[in-house]
């Protein structure tokens, strides 16, 4: 059975729909916003243009599963700009503050976010809602290029001994939040019954620690074996709960907005190509 | 090559790492190449707070984008500084960091909010434009292949700082306050982008006369300001009374008053010594020496021997 737009949902199928782009959306979104804060601040300026690409690729992507939300009556007005903080549905992981200089955080924060975004989008390509389904090829494709990227500056700050020292730091404090990716929102059961993911979190999860542990495990890396429920941190995320870092991040995001008393965040017209250089 | 047939051979893009060029060449443009690179990095550096503080998804992938070529074209041109055999990129990053390193006066003013934003993106990068377009005649050939590029995103850059300029501009009353708030006080540094009128900077004869620099501040601030006065009028913002600027429409000339500018802080400025300008230094300096571990790890003997500027090509 296909659905192929917001007219063929019943309430069911469209709460679910919702859900599942909610968590893709803000995952995209907040991730990003914290890549930029590497701009002009990475270890060489290619890491900076490298890290700058990543930042805007997921922007392009939370602009892609937000755009299949506007199909139900949303904008970007809502779904960003005059959102209540507590109704986000992104991943702790995603919105951990970095400390600074800590270029083993970005590295691997991206390492285990874009692990998990290639498997959920895998299972997203038999989804049972064509918009949904439709986008993923584009999305994987880009996402390929993050994770060598991520691959290739683990590999090389492992070899390094006080490198690896600083990845290991890193992965036991983001491990627990990088678990919050698996977690379920209050839709969980319909997006599984009704196609719109056919597979469910938990087999997501296992999976990914199915290759997240090996490959961290063969740089020299320690990863936590405990069940995924003794080591989740307080807050959730996908069930609106966030750390304090978040409300800090959503207040800095939403300043110039707030400042200039906007009502609208309009789509800018002209693409670069068709701008005539009149200088 | 002795330093009278460089000036008798030169002309547009006339030299290369391929020609013996003398000391004194390879130095001054070394210098030249070295303050561009070095303001591309410190006018990054200034824009990236707005990527997050952008006010719609489309503005925050323009700025990041924005902020990204930047650093790019900083990339380009210390590669360029890097050819001429005097510094490498390392040295003149050390040197920026330090505090040695020089760059355009407006860069070391950091931006309040989104109001002063198009007084960088446009203004400023509107300014540096008009400069940046008579480099492609310069006699470095690989300064003018960068600024080829350079040009050519330059130009979006300022389409999107006109639009920022434009909205903000036909928005509120109290939006076109801010905005001219704004103005009148970046409008005294910009004019001071292209340095003092009659420049006797101690460098500019040498360039010209090596055909490094091809129009002088002069003549390059005067186009300026026949191009952007109109262009600020049209969004509505007003010259303020000071500094004092006066067209002679005979001879098509914008006069400024020079007195009425404040030329002891554009020479603390110039120094690095103005305290804006010194605490972005500052923080730059800082930023990259919380990174400076990066560097070691992949530079360190058990690592590959991947050099780090391969990390990401």
């Amino acid at each position: 059975m296909t659905l192929e737009g917001p007219d063929d949902l019943s309430d069911r199928e469209r709460a679910a729909v919702e859900a599942e782009l909610r968590c893709l959306g803000d995952d995209e979104f907040v991730t990003a916003e914290r890549y930029t804060e590497w701009q002009v601040r990475g270890p060489t300026l290619e890491a900076d243009i490298a890290v700058a690409n990543i930042a805007q690729d997921e922007l392009g992507h939370a602009r892609l599963w937000y755009d299949l939300l506007e199909a139900f009556g949303h904008d970007q007005v809502d779904l960003i700009w005059e959102r209540d903080p507590a109704d986000f549905r992104h991943a702790t992981l995603a919105e951990r503050p970095y400390e600074t200089g800590d270029w083993a955080d970005p590295v691997l924060r991206g390492y285990l976010y874009d692990t998990y975004e290639r498997l959920r989008v895998e299972a997203l390509s038999e989804s049972a809602y064509a918009p949904i389904a439709d986008r993923v090829e584009k999305v994987l494709g880009e996402e390929e290029y993050h994770r060598e990227h991520a691959h290739n500056w683990l590999e090389r700050l492992c070899e390094d001994a006080d490198g690896r020292r600083r990845v290991q730091a890193a992965l036991d404090r983001l491990f627990p939040h990088a678990l919050t990716l698996f977690a379920r929102t209050d839709r969980e059961e319909a997006v599984v019954d009704t196609g719109v993911r056919p597979v469910p979190l938990s087999e997501l999860r296992r999976e990914w620690r199915n290759v997240v542990t090996p490959f961290l495990g063969s740089l020299g890396l320690e990863v936590p074996v405990a069940d995924h429920e003794a080591l989740l941190p307080a807050a959730r995320g996908r069930d609106g709960d966030h750390t304090d870092a978040w409300e800090s991040l959503y207040n800095e995001f939403t300043f110039t907005y707030e400042q200039l008393g906007r009502d609208s965040a309009p789509a800018l017209m002209p693409e670069p190509g068709e701008a005539d250089a009149d200088v | 090559m002795d330093l009278d047939t460089v000036k008798e051979r030169a002309g547009p893009r006339e030299f290369g790492p391929a020609d013996e060029m003398p000391r004194e060449y390879r130095e001054a443009a070394t210098r030249m190449i070295q303050f561009h690179a070095n303001s591309e990095i410190m006018g990054a550096y200034i824009e990236r707070p707005f990527i997050r503080q952008a006010p719609s998804l489309d503005r925050k992938l323009a700025v990041s984008a924005q902020v990204q070529d930047e650093v790019g074209h900083g990339q380009l041109l210390y590669r360029a500084a890097e050819e001429l055999g005097i510094k490498t990129r390392e040295e003149m990053l050390d040197e920026l960091a330090s505090g040695e390193g020089k760059f355009l006066n407006c860069f070391h003013y950091p931006l309040d909010d989104w109001y002063e934003l198009p007084m960088i993106m446009f203004f400023v990068d509107g300014a540096a434009m008009r400069r940046q377009a008579t480099l492609k005649r310069t006699s470095w050939e690989p300064y003018a292949h960068a600024i080829d590029k350079i040009c050519f995103e330059e130009g979006f850059h300022i389409k999107h700082g006109e639009d920022i300029l434009r909205t903000i501009a036909t928005g509120s009353r109290r939006d076109r306050q801010r905005l001219q708030e704004a103005f009148e006080k970046w409008w005294p540094r910009i004019l001071q982008f292209f340095g003092p009128t009659d420049d006797d900077s101690t460098h500019g004869g040498f360039a010209m006369d090596v055909g490094l620099k091809t129009m002088s501040n002069d003549d390059l601030r005067n186009a300026f300001l026949n191009a952007y006065v109109p262009k600020a009028e049209k969004y509505g913002l007003e010259l303020p009374e000071y500094p004092r600027v006066e067209y002679h429409e005979d001879d098509d000339y914008y006069e400024v008053y020079e007195e009425d500018l404040d030329w002891d802080e554009f020479f603390t400025v110039a120094k690095n010594e103005h305290p804006t300008g010194a605490g972005q230094i500052d923080k730059r300096r800082r930023t990259q020496a919380a990174v400076e571990w990066v560097r070691d790890a992949i530079e360190s003997p058990d690592s590959t021997g991947i050099s780090p500027a391969a990390a990401d090509d």
